[in-house]
């Protein structure tokens, strides 16, 4: 005879349900370090508002603000989500709860799945807040159109997907910590959060093209700036946003699962 | 009927690759545990016991070898077999020290397919049970060591799984919280008819929690019996021999490798390793001499003495280990 001790559950159903968990989980642990997120918010406010001021040669400049907000936007989604991200399973692979967290029925990507849910709303919550208050503050003009969500959901699918990439690689690179500071750096910067990628030199606007999230911030001022999607797919930034969009996010469920198999081959998910 | 085992490992092996280097930390353990069984599995660091442990949780792939839960092969019915156990690992925290206790438990619970109506009143007679109904909102961070673990416990039963997996459950708490513990483990295997394996380094606590012990070292098992017969195996040829007085000019009789311990008129001769033909040739000589016997007792060894020698020795020490059980 074999005993089963739970319910057997399984399809679409139990997977939302393990999805819905994990992010209620990411969600709840996010709330107790909350006092952490107003910091790390207030901190991203600041250099952006000091760096603005350098730029302007001394006083804020109002276009470049308006050219650089939806890059700060994209930056609050993309960092938020790699630092917490990296930083949540390095702690849990340190505390040993990732090991705990891997004794479920479902597979691997559905709990990745709901961790990505968590972080999209943690930093969603920084990016929100800093772009109304720096919008509404220093009155800025935006042309709102409600195909501008295009590219915005594309871009926030690019900062999950960074993320996850900075989530596989914490399970195989014990110094993750270290690099993370440095791709930050580099999508803080290409990204256009402090001067509009288009302002960059061509062999950096080049190199932009391929940081996370640069992409969707051009197509979003394109279309904040009162030109329709058309504009963008005619100059190849929003087929390109797409096809970043793919390949990233291909590329880090791939690193996923490559590491959690890598890891279970190795006990890497143990303690460290 | 034959009942199915609860665990059965088969030619469980595990080969670790470092850069150029390998290492074997579990080497073709083949183990069969029925269910209700409470197995301690013991070795030295190293030995290979928590690799083993997580292997059947299915966390660390072996190399070579099967393992089953409740007839599930871990391997190709993971899902199956995950949902046959709960864990608490060793040198882990288990469960979310930001959390409360009963955000824990609804988070286990559902992460292992159950739904909230379903957890919340196992969740409530788990920690009423475990004297942390009152503490259940507050974060388990800040709870004490033993309460933390209680905790753990709390959430590997929380889907009231059929075995249990606890490495070093007791380790780090004080004496009363490793009473608690305990007196769940023996309440789990004896009312709930759950099937455990337990790693300790606590060798009294596995003594008294074990119906069998299986020793492994280097990744290899070298014992595997019920607990009495491991500790009886050892009685058989360990006496003490109590005389009147001291053994003065007698030592030659003494064979080699006892021990003798002077008392206050009395002599104590610890005979470790003597056949009954050694001990009634012993006996024998101590009456042709004329001294007054007083006692001869057959010493019951500890789990800690039969670990050590069989540590020690590195293999089986008796023809008849290891043998299996089960």
């Amino acid at each position: 005879m074999t005993a089963t001790a739970l319910p057997r559950r399984a399809g679409a159903a139990f997977a939302l349900h393990t999805v819905a968990c994990e992010s209620a989980k990411g969600l709840q642990l996010m709330w107790r370090r909350r006092a952490t997120l107003v910091m790390s918010t207030v901190t991203l406010a600041l250099i952006y508002l000091m760096i603005e001021f350098f730029v302007g040669g001394g006083r804020i400049d109002h276009p470049v603000l308006t050219a650089t907000l939806p890059a700060l936007f994209a930056y609050a989604v993309a960092s938020t989500a790699a630092t917490q991200g990296a930083g949540g399973i390095a702690e849990e692979l340190n505390s040993g709860t990732m090991e705990q967290s891997q004794l479920t029925p479902a597979k691997p990507g559905l709990l990745v799945l709901g961790r990505l849910g968590a972080l999209t709303v943690e930093g969603l919550v920084p990016a929100v807040v800093l772009a109304a208050l720096l919008w509404g503050g220093f009155g800025l003009h935006y042309t709102a159109r409600p195909d501008t969500l295009v590219p915005l959901l594309l871009t926030i699918a690019d900062a999950m997907a960074y993320g996850l990439l900075m989530v596989a690689l914490t399970l195989a690179v014990s110094s993750i910590g270290a690099l993370m500071e440095v791709f930050n750096m580099v999508v803080m910067f290409f990204g256009g959060m402090f001067v509009p990628g288009t302002a960059l030199p061509h062999g950096a606007e080049t190199f932009a093209r391929f940081v996370p999230t640069a992409l969707g911030v051009v197509v979003m001022n394109t279309t904040l700036t009162g030109h329709g999607l058309s504009a963008a797919w005619a100059d190849g930034t929003l087929p390109w946003l797409v096809v970043h969009v793919a390949v990233l996010s291909g590329l880090a469920w791939a690193a996923y699962g490559f590491t959690v198999r890598r890891a279970r081959a190795g006990g890497g998910m143990s303690p460290r | 009927m034959v009942a199915e085992a609860a665990i059965e490992l088969s030619g469980l092996t595990k080969v670790y690759r470092e850069r150029k280097k390998t290492v074997t930390a579990v080497d073709g353990v083949s183990l069969s545990v029925p269910p209700g069984q409470v197995l301690g599995l013991l070795g030295p660091n190293g030995a290979g016991k928590t690799t083993t442990i997580k292997m059947i949780c299915g966390l660390i792939l072996p190399t070579a070898g099967t393992v089953k839960l409740n007839g599930y092969d871990v391997a190709r019915r993971r899902p199956d077999a995950v949902r046959q156990i709960g864990a608490v690992l060793e040198g882990s925290r288990n469960v979310y020290w930001p959390l409360s206790a009963w955000q824990n438990l609804l988070y286990f619970g559902r992460l292992k397919g159950l739904r909230a109506r379903e957890i919340k009143p196992r969740a409530e007679r788990l920690l009423t049970g475990l004297d942390l109904w009152e503490r259940r909102g507050e974060p388990v961070g800040s709870f004490s060591r033993g309460m933390q673990q209680k905790v753990a416990i709390a959430a590997a039963l929380i889907t009231d799984p059929p075995i249990l997996l606890l490495d070093e459950p007791t380790i780090g708490l004080d004496v009363e919280a490793a009473r608690t513990v305990k007196d769940w483990i023996t309440r789990l295997a004896a009312d709930e008819g759950k099937t455990v394996m337990l790693t300790t380094h606590q060798l009294d606590a596995a003594q008294e929690l074990s119906g069998r012990i299986v020793v492994i070292q280097n990744g290899t098992i070298i014992a595997d019996l019920p607990t009495g017969d491991l500790l009886s195996r050892y009685a058989e040829d360990r006496f003490t021999v109590r005389i009147a007085g001291p053994l003065n000019g007698f030592t030659g009789l003494v064979p080699p490798g006892a021990r003798v311990e002077a008392g206050e008129g009395s002599t104590r001769i610890i005979l470790p390793d003597a056949g009954q033909d050694a001990l009634a040739d012993f006996l024998a000589r101590l009456r042709t001499l004329g001294i007054a016997l007083i006692s001869v007792t057959q010493d019951q060894p500890d789990l800690e003495d039969v670990f050590i020698e069989l540590v020690r020795s590195g293999a089986p020490s008796r023809p008849e280990i290891p043998e299996r059980v089960g």
